[in-house]
């Protein structure tokens, strides 16, 4: 690394440089562009507009074309009328961030902007990205109107991330300026550990404080609380056994099911692989993903923290809100 | 057609309006270039045009570096080199068409347009007409849209939107254009004027071969215009002197040898009588030194940035090439007397005929000679003779008189019978000199056409005529138009021979010809406009402007002090724009920002985004806290918060129609009126709570 750097001191300067720009910049989750935020320069194909306007007004000298000389000067009005449509088309335009849902490390996130424009004429071409990539998504605004755009990222690892610093670029009307803007979005977003591909079966449950009574009676085989199937129950309560005989379906009440209670340890999942912290969370993760997809109720234990043990949405985002920023 | 446009793919109908845009900016050149260049330019537009439509695939490079090739090996074999104007125009043209096959990227299609502006202004090195100028402006329109249309990403935009943007920058555009047309210094040609600059352009010519002039009798353009001070001359006496011609090779005729290079100062010695004519005459470029009067100018016609001289045989010459439109004043006089010079070497010259050409007419004035009917003629009697002869013998003035040979006044006098003015005048100076009377011919342009619109004399390249001119002796030079004795009407009453009209131009006169004439006579006067004030703008025109603008003794460098002034003038305007931009806000938060600022005055800490709603319902809760509970204060306090929600009620209304912007002014009146509390306790209340 040093030494690449070493090797491109300008590039080196230039990130340097910009880490240190970005810094400065706000953090906000709307912006409204003004002559402060909107950069302008001339792309590759203004400066050829500029090689080609120079030859032709040395033609029009040359060969004494007074109708050249008309061309020549009413393209660079056109250009320099362009710069300022350039321009426009950015400046008075509101961003706002619509703050991304949480998402798996190596998922894609992604952030939603609304675009709002006050102004009387539509504005045309403009594109968004993430900063430093080349994902441009493009849109155009209608007048006093909005328009909602989405770019994606990919966070790499889990925890609470910052959105990353976003872009915006225009070079309608003539392509020979770009008029940019960089903002830099307070929200945050949470993005979980990425689930293990192919994790082992759950671990065992625990017997319950408490219920050895009814750990007997679960390896008989029998259940006390049976009751006829409702829509929504998982099929893994549904007693087959019964609905071979009659024709109707039976599940199992589920409130009598946790004869055993399942936690997710950190310390369980780390075998195998000691001293690998993310590969546990990561396995953690995708049981926890399956221990809800499977019904069951389950609990959460990390080093020093305890999730009791319960199920639905909530508490499965309890669980990996808490894995992710453990 | 435009409907195809609109139901096509979005990338098909993009080409195809830009293949149209290119063929559009190319028509009119296709006179001007090899035939070669124009079959293959075409070709490759519609073979662009098929793969557009068809949505096949583009050809491989192989393809195009063989066309390439063709394209280079046929611009050097038509101008045997690469280089020049010419073969420059032929050469963009073709890459241009080429460029269009290879286009896939966006950079691609930079490269056609910025190579298209270069076929646009190609166009001007053949027609600085006004009908070319509008016809490039939509070329040049077309290209911006669709430069314009190829930065809309999004969707399948109609076309029209990226025209109405393209139409606005040039609109907006055009002030700087003019500015810049008008202040930018008008600098000498960087490397000479180009010898070829004026290729395309017809008009007269160094040497007369016979048969050139009749060329020039489909040419309708115009050669100058004329604004007669008082009243004109009458048409017959319209002769307007080009290049005189005394030597003769057989084939062609040629200027003395001496008279060109006569020093500056030596004028030819012209008496003159009779009444003056002033007037102006504004010339096209021609390339050609020629500065072209009425017979017989005295005095030099004051023609800036030349300086003028007078050949001995009364032709008026520049030191150097006119090429652009020139504008001088002349005074010149139809009764005068051109002495001559009295040299015999220069009337010798004048009397040459080589030998081994046009025997029979040396043999007709051989006979002449000896009737007894002449034994006593004077080159008077001679010329009246031949005159006679033209009137008598059935010869007739024809724009199509074939090709003659070698023996041209043979044919002429024996033979064919017909001829145009320089058929007509060759012949006649050929039997003068045969007759041993001095005798040359005369090139330049006779008559004129007067608009009624502007009251300009037009004299068209179709005006080009010949004549002769016989020494007379103590008379000195006279002028003999031999053409007047076949055609009286040639001169007199300027009749033209008709050139065949196109066939719109035919039914036009048939319905109304005094309407065709004009029409004319407005396009015209509209072109002469255009001439006077767009082509005609010189370093000359720059400086009166800079005159008037109240420099004393303007130069090209306090242009370019008007133009810098003019930017710094331009770019500050923008600059305090900005600074208005900056300020300037939506009226409801200028309108929200002020109550702030008056709260904040008055002592209440809020935090800066604070919502009406939010402000109100702490001046609410504030007036019922201690301090503020005393009437008047607590009235004032639920009056601003009533007034605030009010200005919410107004921002999040669901309908917005005319009623409620009456509202906001409503709100900026209540603002005004509103009692604002003075003093108000520091807040009792947990405000970050409020606001966390």
């Amino acid at each position: 690394m040093q030494a690449r750097e070493w090797l491109h001191p300008v590039a080196a300067i230039r990130k340097r440089f910009q880490a240190w720009w970005q810094s400065r910049l706000p953090l906000r989750d709307t912006t409204t562009l003004t002559q402060r935020n909107v950069y302008i320069l001339p792309t590759r194909p203004g400066l050829m507009l500029g090689l080609t306007v120079m030859t032709l007004l040395l033609a029009s000298i040359n060969y004494q074309l007074n109708l050249g000389y008309v061309l020549t000067f009413l393209l660079m009005g056109c250009a320099v009328v362009g710069i300022h449509v350039c321009h426009g088309t950015l400046r008075g335009l509101t961003m706002n961030l619509i703050a991304p849902d949480a998402c798996f490390a190596g998922d894609n996130a992604t952030i939603g902007i609304n675009l709002v424009s006050p102004s009387r004429s539509i504005r045309y071409g403009i594109g968004l990205a993430v900063l430093g990539t080349q994902h441009w998504s493009w849109a155009d605004v209608p007048a006093q109107g909005s328009t909602k755009v989405q770019v994606a990222f990919q966070p790499v690892q889990r925890g609470q991330y910052r959105v990353p610093p976003l872009t915006a670029e225009t070079r309608y009307p003539l392509g020979t300026f770009r008029v940019w803007t960089v903002w830099r979005p307070a929200a945050q977003v949470l993005v979980y550990p990425k689930p293990e591909a192919h994790p082992p079966p759950l671990p065992p449950g625990e017997p319950r404080a408490g219920g050895a009574a009814s750990l007997q009676r679960q390896h008989t085989g029998e259940f006390d609380g049976v009751r006829p199937y409702r829509r929504g129950d998982p099929l893994k309560l549904v007693v087959w056994k019964k609905a071979a005989k009659a024709d109707e379906l039976v599940s199992r009440d589920a409130q009598q099911v946790p004869r055993f209670e399942l936690w997710l340890d950190l310390a369980q999942a780390g075998s195998g692989h000691a001293g690998q912290p993310e590969q546990s969370l990561s396995r953690l993760c995708a049981w926890v993903l399956m221990a809800e997809r499977q019904g069951l109720h389950y609990g959460l234990r990390l080093h020093g923290l305890e999730i009791a043990p319960g199920s639905g949405e909530a508490h499965k985002r309890h669980c990996l809100q808490a894995l992710a920023l453990f | 057609m435009w409907l195809t446009l609109k139901t096509l793919p979005r990338d098909a109908r993009d080409t195809l309006f830009l293949l149209l845009v290119i063929a559009w900016t190319i028509a009119p050149q296709i006179d001007n270039l090899p035939l070669w260049c124009s079959g293959m330019t075409a070709s490759l537009l519609v073979w662009r045009g098929v793969i557009a439509l068809r949505g096949s695939p583009m050809p491989s490079r192989w393809w195009l570096f063989a066309a390439l090739a063709l394209a280079t090996a046929g611009t050097y074999f038509s101008f045997k080199t690469l280089l020049g104007r010419d073969a420059g125009v032929t050469f963009v043209i073709v890459l241009l068409a080429l460029k269009t096959l290879e286009m896939r990227a966006r950079r691609d299609a930079f490269v056609i347009f910025f190579l298209g502006f270069f076929a646009l202004l190609s166009n001007f090195f053949y027609s600085q007409s006004l009908l070319t100028a509008l016809s490039m402006l939509v070329a040049l329109l077309g290209l911006l849209t669709a430069l314009v249309n190829s930065h809309m990403p999004v969707g399948k935009p109609p076309l029209t939107h990226a025209a109405r943007t393209a139409a606005w920058m040039a609109l907006l555009g055009a002030p700087i254009m003019i500015v810049l047309f008008m202040l930018f210094p008008r600098i000498a040609p960087l490397w000479g004027v180009p010898s070829d600059a004026m290729a395309g352009r017809s008009g007269l010519s160094g040497t007369m071969q016979v048969g050139t002039i009749a060329s020039l009798a489909l040419d309708s353009s115009v050669a100058m215009r004329i604004k007669f001070e008082g009243r004109p001359p009458r048409q017959s006496s319209l002769y307007f002197r080009g290049p005189v011609f005394s030597a003769f090779d057989g084939r062609n005729w040629s200027p003395a040898r001496r008279a060109v290079s006569q020093a500056a100062g030596t004028s030819a010695p012209i008496e003159t009588s009779g009444d003056p004519i002033r007037y102006e005459v504004t010339l096209e470029g021609n390339n050609r030194p020629w500065v072209l009067v009425l017979d017989a100018t005295p005095e030099s016609p004051s023609l800036k940035g030349y300086s003028l001289f007078q050949t001995q045989t009364m032709q008026w010459l520049a030191d150097a090439p006119i090429s652009d439109i020139v504008r001088y004043k002349a005074t010149s006089f139809t009764n005068y007397t051109l002495a001559g010079n009295p040299a015999n070497q220069s009337l010798g010259e004048n009397l040459t005929l080589p030998s081994g050409f046009n025997p029979r007419t040396q043999q007709l004035a051989d006979e002449m000679r000896r009737d007894p009917q002449y034994s006593r003629a004077d080159a008077a009697t001679w010329v009246e003779a031949g005159m006679q002869r033209l009137r008598t013998q059935g010869y007739t003035y024809t724009l199509e008189p074939g090709v003659f040979g070698q023996h041209s006044a043979d044919e002429f006098w024996f033979d064919k019978r017909e001829g145009f003015c320089e058929h007509i005048a060759s012949s006649f100076v050929v039997l003068m000199r045969a007759l041993d009377v001095p005798a040359r011919v005369v090139t330049g342009y006779q008559g004129g056409e007067l608009n009624a619109v502007d009251g300009f004399w037009t004299v068209r390249q179709s005006d080009a005529h010949a004549w002769a001119e016989v020494w007379m002796g103590a008379k000195g030079w006279v002028r003999v138009d031999p053409t007047s004795a076949v055609a009286p009407g040639r001169t007199g009453s300027l009749q033209r021979l008709e050139i065949p009209q196109s066939a719109l131009g035919q039914a036009l006169s048939r319905v109304s010809p005094s309407f065709v004439v004009n029409l004319r006579a407005f396009w015209e006067a509209t072109n002469n406009r255009w001439n006077q004030w767009v082509l005609n703008y010189s370093q000359a025109k720059q400086l009166n402007l800079l005159k008037n603008l109240g420099f004393e003794s303007p130069s090209w460098e306090d242009l370019s002090y008007v133009l810098i002034a003019l930017l710094v003038l331009a770019s500050s305007g923008g600059a305090l724009w900005t600074l208005w931009d900056r300020h300037r806000q939506d009226p409801w938060l200028r309108l929200l920002s002020r109550a702030h600022q008056r709260l904040t005055k008055a002592g209440l800490i809020l935090p800066p985004q604070a919502a009406p709603r939010q402000i109100a319902e702490i001046l609410q809760r504030m007036a019922d806290q201690p301090p503020h509970t005393q009437r008047a204060l607590s009235t004032e306090l639920h009056a601003v918060s009533a007034w605030l929600l009010k200005l919410e009620r107004w921002r999040y209304s669901p309908s917005k129609d005319r009623a409620t912007t009456a509202t906001l002014a409503t709100l900026h009146r209540e603002f005004q009126q509103l009692r604002w509390p003075k003093h108000l306790a520091s807040s009792p209340l947990p405000l970050e709570n409020t606001f966390s």
